[in-house]
């Protein structure tokens, strides 16, 4: 593979875009040997990383279109241009390995325009203020199809990283990958994988883990086998204006904190957005999750997820499953098959109550709780909910509603066993379990105070004179209402609601992205728009 | 070959000493031996130079530079042999269970400059001080029935230990007179050996530098935002636990601990080295069913520690406080010296896949039912996907997926189990 001079095979000299420093270390580092790099390696180190590039607004557009993203992003004068010649098709793995190579501070590499293989994981670790760039979502993709490693692009660690304007392809595992950093900017970037949606598609596209500080925005993500968006076990995070289309999960926020969904288009996934507390990790719970003014769309993918994500039901405009303090309001549900929104607690995957001591003990103890609390849901409009419900999770319940009923399946679906379980006083049990840090924070099994309701108000059945005949009942739904022994389905239709789930919650606070000094979110640069506002 | 460098090792000490051995009773105050570094050079505060002739290792070119050449640094006596006859201040070293890597032989070594010292640690990396290297050479041999014979040179890969921390380089062979620094690693298709009769034919990646760090690296646990600390660069399979057996050396067959205690590079060492924790050597030659029990489940969980847990760690003894493995964050937690009983969970335990899973696997260890464990499918596949370990082998170990078979079998049964 590595078989000619790195750099040699670049007209270098026909462009203006390769720095000096890209220079030398084409003529130094091709002295003689196939296999080299050390000298170029020397070379790289020499550029002076502080370019104070602004990864986030990209307003400094010149007029020359080659130093300049589709999305206005402008190349800082010491960028690092890899392979700008590069023709379509041609794999530049090795090239893009040295450019980043123990990649100083501050440095921004730029992929070259067109359509390139990539053949391994790249891997970047302990990156500082370092941006990798393309021309565009468009304009510069990486195909990893025939790649022998497992996720396409993993930062390990890392300071303030901006990831924009270009597109990862059929990666094997997770798209891009950012793991433990501080400032996470991903931005007109795409995670595709085409075709229809199945179970060897990759995993996950967009996947901070554990990492503070994320933007994300103008992404696309398409074709996930779990989650196209994901953010686990982090804090303050803002997810906003991005598309996800045909994933299993389109958006997912798992075990976080502080996290604003706002502005997206989920549309054609199993479950559009997700919120989840899964048992068992290190950060053991999240909460203060605010997801408003999505268009949340036809989520009626077959399943063909695995793990946590598998039990999503195909339909599924949003899941809120096993996580307490989340807000949503204002979005926009459409033609999602089984239920716009459903709230569930763990005992819906799990209802063996007595083996939860045991088999999420030490989970429970750092504050993992099945249970779901303070639930505001407000000012959604909601169409053509429930044409074909579905899904094992809510097998009975779908049965229930439609078959025993007659009902459409609710449009705002409540699984309250946890809650029921609570107030009957069968799992205070469980307050033993929890530890002093969690206990403090709020993490019981009492019975539910005002505070800890799930509420419904001010939801809008927006159907159609049309839709209406189709969809006569747009309806809450609550499972389990008193007795945690046996399930009661109780349903109210949504206008008028009186009855069910029907309070209010205070408002949840925003959250706050900070990024290379700047502030994100409805507290920084969006402070003034829409959304925010509502 | 050997009788050569033995008397070399010997002349350089000034001294017979041997034969001193054979006549006088050995007593406690016998004049310390420093066989490993005692005149081997150090590092001092120039900058290094590739092409300057050194008596002993260039420690200077491997504080500072990256050099072309793997013979630049000067590591061994004979510089197309890197498997053995180390220059003055290595010391060869085995692991009692190493991580495998597609059947390949591996030859290590630790060089500590003049003067410097390891300290003991009881269950992290032995404390390397800074200019230490530590040197791995990959070899395929012709047939792994007999790894003393004909093998074709790989790679050789450094971790080197300088003033900000670990750095690590990798060296191929593309011939046999020297390695090339290999920053965009290597794949070697066609890479065939014998192994129990079976010839096994297969792609063999030789990791690119950045790579390294996705094992060799500890990540923060963010305490906040505004905790902007980076990963730490750590090796790996140098923790007394896994080199507390007997090695032969040149001079003598010894415990490696103690040798190096007793030359004077490893500082801290428990005077009785009974009580340090110990595991049983694993080999590819090892028949587990004529083991005891006992030490087949131990064997099972220094597998994992050595093959899982450089990543699957969180927390537990990692000295820089609010570090873990950069897949701690699975929720799977694989370390040796984590107890068992206190959370089977963090071993996988009827916990589900939080990222990806399989259909087919509805839990990572499901006790009594090893084939139903997405943990034991992610070692036995080489599908990308689900591959486990994600680097370092492109065929599966099918030893080391029957002791984690027994392990799964043999676990006390869950709530996942089937009754």
């Amino acid at each position: 593979m590595i078989n000619s001079c790195i750099f040699n095979k670049q007209h270098w000299k026909k462009s203006l875009l390769v720095s000096a420093i890209l220079a030398t270390l084409t003529i130094s580092g091709c002295a003689d040997d196939a296999i080299d790099g050390a000298n170029g390696i020397d070379g790289i180190q020499g550029i002076d990383g502080a370019n104070g590039a602004d990864g986030a607004d990209g307003k400094n557009a010149t007029a020359d279109p080659s130093m300049v993203t589709s999305s206005g992003f402008a190349f800082p004068a010491d960028a690092i241009f890899v392979q700008p010649f590069a023709v379509d098709g041609e794999d530049i793995t090795d090239e893009l390995v040295l450019a980043l190579f123990e990649v100083p501070a501050g440095a921004t590499v730029v992929l070259p325009k067109g359509n390139f293989t990539v053949s391994e994981t790249i891997a970047i670790a302990a990156a500082d203020n370092f941006t990798l760039t393309g021309y565009g979502i468009n304009e510069t993709t990486l195909d990893f199809t025939n790649s022998t490693g497992d996720d396409g692009i993993r930062f390990e660690g890392g300071i303030n990283i901006a990831i924009r304007d270009f597109s990862v392809l059929e990666a094997n595992k997770n798209g891009i990958k950012v793991v433990s950093a501080n400032g996470v900017y991903i931005a007109y970037t795409g995670t595709i994988w085409n075709g229809p949606l199945e179970e060897d598609n990759g995993a996950y596209g967009l996947y901070p883990l554990q990492s503070q500080n994320i933007l994300i925005e103008h992404n696309y993500a398409y074709g996930s086998a779990d989650a196209g968006v994901y953010v686990g076990q982090s804090n303050n995070i803002v997810i906003r204006d991005n598309v996800a289309k045909n994933n299993v999960a389109g958006i997912e926020i798992e075990n976080s904190t502080m996290a604003d969904v706002y502005n997206n288009v989920a549309i054609g996934n199993t479950g559009g957005i997700l919120a989840f507390d899964l048992p068992g990790l290190t950060q053991a719970y999240g909460g203060n999750i605010r997801i408003f003014n999505n268009e949340v769309i036809a989520n009626n993918a077959e399943n063909v997820g695995s793990g946590a994500v598998g039990i999503v039901p195909p339909g599924t405009g949003m899941l809120i499953f096993s996580v307490s303090d989340v807000e949503i309001y204002n979005n926009n549900f459409t033609d999602n098959e089984t239920s716009s929104i459903e709230i569930a607690s763990y005992f819906l995957a799990n209802d063996d109550v007595s083996a939860y001591p045991t088999t999420y003990g030490a989970t429970m103890t750092d504050g993992w709780s099945p249970l779901i609390k303070n639930i505001n849901i407000h000012g959604n409009s909601i169409s053509r909910s429930g044409a074909d419900p579905r899904g094992d999770l809510v097998t009975d319940i779908v049965a229930g509603y439609t078959l025993m009923l007659g009902q459409t399946m609710p449009a705002i679906l409540y699984g309250g066993v946890g809650e029921s379980l609570s107030n009957a006083g069968v799992i205070a049990g469980f307050n033993a379990l929890v530890g002093a840090d969690a206990l403090a924070d709020g993490v019981n099994y009492d019975p539910y105070l005002a505070e800890d309701l799930v509420c419904a108000s001010g939801n809008i059945d927006n159907n159609s004179a049309a839709s209406s005949l189709e969809f006569p009942e747009v309806n809450i739904g609550v499972v389990y209402t008193a007795n945690p022994a046996s399930p009661a389905l109780a349903y109210e239709t949504m206008q008028g609601n009186s009855n069910l789930l029907s309070c209010t919650q205070p408002r949840l606070a925003p959250a706050v992205v900070t990024f290379r000094g700047k502030k994100y979110g409805c507290l920084g640069d969006d402070i003034a728009t829409l959304a925010c506002a509502l | 070959m050997l009788v050569a460098i033995t008397s070399l090792l010997l002349t350089a000490c000034g001294g017979d000493e041997s034969t001193d051995q054979v006549e006088t009773p050995p007593v406690e105050t016998t004049p310390p031996v420093n066989l490993i570094n005692a005149n081997a050079g150090g590092p001092d505060e120039n900058k290094g130079d590739c092409d300057a002739t050194t008596e002993g290792v260039n420690w200077n070119a491997l504080m500072t530079e990256t050099c072309r050449n793997l013979s630049d640094y000067n590591l061994f006596q004979d510089s197309m042999n890197p498997t053995e006859n180390p220059s003055n201040g290595g010391v060869a070293f085995n692991l009692a269970v190493p991580l495998f890597t597609d059947y390949a032989t591996k030859y290590r070594f630790a060089f500590i400059p003049e003067g410097k010292q390891i300290k003991y640690s009881q269950d992290e990396v032995l404390e390397f001080p800074v200019g230490s290297v530590l040197v791995k050479t990959f070899t395929m041999p012709a047939d792994t029935a007999n790894r003393d014979g004909e093998e074709l040179l790989i790679e050789t890969r450094l971790l080197i230990h300088r003033e900000n921390g670990w750095v690590a380089r990798p060296y191929y062979w593309a011939d046999v007179t020297d390695a090339k620094i290999a920053i965009t690693g290597k794949t070697i298709e066609n890479m065939t050996t014998t192994h129990k009769g079976e010839v096994k034919t297969f792609s063999y990646s030789v990791p690119k530098a950045s790579a390294c760090t996705s094992c060799h690296s500890v990540v923060p646990l963010s305490q906040g935002p505004d905790d902007t600390r980076q990963p730490i660069f750590k090796p790996i399979g140098p923790k007394a636990r896994n080199l507390n057996i007997e090695h032969v050396y040149l001079d003598t067959t010894a415990n490696q601990l103690q040798y190096l205690a007793d030359n004077q590079v490893l500082v801290g060492l428990p005077t009785d080295i009974s009580t340090i924790d110990k595991v049983d050597i694993f080999n590819d030659e090892l028949d587990i069913t004529a083991l005891p029990h006992e030490q087949v489940m131990d064997t099972a969980r220094a597998y994992l520690d050595v093959n899982c847990a450089h990543c699957h760690r969180s927390e537990l003894t990692i000295p820089e406080e609010n570090y873990a493995g950069p897949a701690g964050g699975s929720g799977l937690q694989l370390e040796y010296n984590r107890d068992y009983a206190e959370n089977p969970q963090r071993f996988g335990v009827c916990k589900v896949a939080v990222a990806g899973g399989h259909a087919d696997y509805p839990a990572d260890v499901i006790p009594g039912s090893p084939d139903d464990s997405y943990l034991l499918f992610r070692m036995s596949t080489n599908d990308q996907r689900h591959r486990m370990p994600e680097l370092g082998r492109s065929t599966v170990h099918g030893e080391g997926v029957a002791l984690i078979n027994y392990w799964i079998n043999n676990l006390p049964s869950a709530d996942c189990s089937k009754s």
